[in-house]
């Protein structure tokens, strides 16, 4: 943590602001596999595929998307004959401004760490502890 | 014949080489090494199919982040993000190995993407290893099954190939992607001294004829891809006819005692070299000539390599002639361009965008020597050149003066030196100094004007501040001795001989 720039109180407000009107983002996984698909709105990926691009289990990452889906954030094509799904991210409806602001942040370095900050307490998740998911950083394209 | 149904790129300057576009449903194979703008062709393919042509398309990408590109694509000033919300345009990041399997799927999720938006094109940036290694069997059959695939659709793609083997020299062997693809489109970066150049070739297109060669082209901010067809000077009936001098009209040269020389002036369409050493007035010629073009109201075009605008405008002052004012009034247009690094192709295109638009009566081109130096005069590309600044100025009636620096101080080895085309040209003004004394005196010679009669008589001129340039008038006859009067005719320095000299030989020739 000694090595996390120093938060501006400002931000860090403004952040759990944003992470409130967010709840879909529960912790590290969700907001990794969310910046990934902010930056690759249409993939058509397996889902191995998009954890080895992301950086997590297939377990968490299914389940992450699971949830994107119910809540109206994620598309997904199925076609049982296939083992790749085609997502498309759903950011245009007005009230997923807060959230495209969010993911645009989280698509710096001091913005993702300030998000993981803000993450932490009281947001149970496998993939939560900062540490790692500055690790798995370096996967996502 | 039935109507042909080419799909227009839209890429500036291609579809002319294209001969009007790409038949609707080939497999088009774009190769070149990194950096040589296949992606930035490709996407500009799709970009302007949907925006111009009303023919939305899917973009697959397998490294480049979608994000990344629309934040690229801006700089050319297009919206893919906008295009994506109105359903034209696509973009789909996957990998290769669920591409692969996509189409060889008849219920592919990807080509169901392409027929929602009812897509015609699509690009899939990066088929190299999506089809195996290249030259392999496996990429000829994974190359094979990618195009049946695309085809089964009817959509007309471009796959980028990265071929670094192909870039710089090419081997001369054909990669089967090549052979099954119906149109192979070569990218390269060219070495040209330590400058690079973009070279665009159409190596094959099944179903059309295109025009051969290493065309230019350039990727420009604000626009994307723009292609400058090779320079040449193909044969067109407007041209051939345009060549035929008009008789009549002559565009007089603004050389006091010159137009006398000349018959009047030149002709409409005429090729007119002036040689001579540096400092024995080309320049001041040229001003003249313009000048005199705009003080007749006749628009004038001069073309510098070697003086920039201001140093014209300067020079033409100090000869107390005004070309600022009829600059500021359009009829006269003064153009630069420094030779170092020029790239034929873009600067022949933006004469002729110039001489088209601005429709020239007198153009100048200032100097002929520079571009040598600058295009090499080895080789056919100053020739090529030349040849289609010469079909050029003839198609649209200009009058175009060359200047020409000849190397010879006194006297003249040939007339055009190693350029030797002289033949292309009507006429030719040879400027020398003659040392006479202790001074060296101006003399000009119109050594050649075709369908002209020309006496090849050297006149004395001068140039004088305030004045210009003038042709002196001659004071004494032209020597009218039959060539029996001389010795030395062949070796070219002839000597008159004496009555006494004449009578001897006369009186041998009696006995």
């Amino acid at each position: 943590m000694s090595d996390l720039p120093s938060i501006n109180a400002r931000t860090q407000k403004e952040i759990q602001r944003l992470l409130a009107q967010s709840p879909l983002i529960a912790g590290a996984c969700e907001l990794d596999l969310l910046v990934f698909f902010y930056r690759h709105p249409r993939s058509l990926l397996t889902n191995e595929q998009l954890a080895v691009l992301v950086g997590y289990d297939t377990k968490e990452i299914a389940q992450a998307i699971e949830s994107f889906i119910e809540g109206g954030l994620l598309e997904r094509t199925q076609n049982a004959m296939h083992a790749a799904r085609l997502y498309v991210l759903l950011l245009e409806p007005p009230q997923n401004g807060g959230l495209k602001l969010l993911l645009a942040l989280a698509s710096t370095h001091q913005g993702r760490a300030e998000i993981f900050q803000a993450l932490v307490p009281g947001r149970p998740s496998a993939g939560s502890d900062p540490g790692q998911a500055q690790r798995k950083l370096r996967f996502i394209a | 014949m039935p109507e042909r149904d080419l799909v227009k790129t839209g890429i500036a300057g291609l579809d002319e080489i294209l001969n009007g576009g790409i038949p609707r449903g080939n497999v088009i194979l774009v190769e070149g090494a990194i950096g040589a703008g296949k992606t930035t062709m490709g996407v500009e393919f799709v970009y302007r199919g949907a925006s111009q042509f009303n023919e939305p398309g899917i973009i697959v990408l397998f490294e480049v982040s979608p994000h990344k590109l629309f934040r690229d694509a801006l700089q050319f000033g297009w919206n893919l993000e906008q295009m994506e919300r109105q359903n034209r345009l696509k973009i789909v990041f996957t990998t290769r190995d669920v591409l692969r399997q996509e189409l060889q799927q008849a219920d592919s999720v990807l080509l169901g993407e392409a027929s929602k938006i009812g897509a015609r094109r699509i690009f899939v940036d990066g088929v190299s290893r999506l089809i195996g290694s290249n030259g392999t069997s496996e990429a000829r059959s994974g190359f094979h099954v990618l195009s049946e695939g695309l085809q089964r659709e009817n959509l007309t793609a471009v796959l980028a190939l990265e071929a670094s083997a192909s870039n710089g020299n090419h081997s001369g062997v054909s990669m089967p992607e090549e052979s099954i693809a119906d149109t192979v489109i070569r990218l390269k970066m060219e070495d040209a001294q330590r400058a690079v150049s973009r070279s665009i070739e159409i190596v094959k297109s099944r179903g059309q004829s295109f025009q051969m060669g290493r065309h230019t082209f350039q990727i420009v901010d604000g626009q994307g891809l723009q292609v400058y067809r090779r320079v040449q000077a193909p044969r067109k009936e407007d041209r051939e006819r345009a060549a035929a001098f008009d008789p009549k009209t002559r565009i007089p040269t603004g050389i006091p005692g010159l137009d006398e020389l000349v018959n009047g002036g030149y002709f409409l369409g005429s090729t007119t070299v002036v040689a001579g050493i540096s400092g024995v007035g080309k320049s001041v010629m040229a001003v003249q000539y313009i000048a005199e073009g705009a003080r007749r109201g006749e628009r004038s075009l001069m073309f510098s390599l070697d003086e920039q605008v201001p140093q014209i405008l300067r020079n033409a002052a100090s000869l107390e002639i005004d070309l600022e004012t009829p600059v500021k009034n359009g009829i006269v247009r003064l153009e630069y361009e420094p030779p170092q690094e020029i790239e034929v192709d873009v600067h022949f295109h933006h004469i002729e965008e110039l001489v088209r638009r601005f429709q020239p009566k007198r153009v100048v081109f200032d100097s002929l020597s520079t571009y040598g130096s600058a295009l090499g005069t080895k080789g056919r590309v100053f020739r090529d050149f030349f040849h289609a600044l010469i079909a050029l100025m003839k198609e649209h009636q200009a009058a175009a003066v060359y200047n020409h620096e000849n190397p010879d101080m006194l006297g003249m080895g040939s007339m055009m030196g190693e350029f030797a085309m002289s033949s292309l040209v009507d006429n030719i003004i040879l400027m020398n100094w003659i040392e006479l004394g202790d001074a060296f005196r101006l003399g000009i010679t119109v050594a050649k004007m075709r369908a002209n009669p020309v006496d090849r008589v050297t006149h004395e001129c001068e140039i004088a501040g305030g004045v210009g340039m003038r042709v002196l008038p001659r004071t004494l006859p032209a020597p009218k001795h039959p060539f029996s009067a001389y010795a030395g005719l062949v070796s070219r320095a002839p000597v008159r001989r004496s009555r006494r000299e004449e009578r001897l030989e006369d009186g041998e020739r009696d006995q």
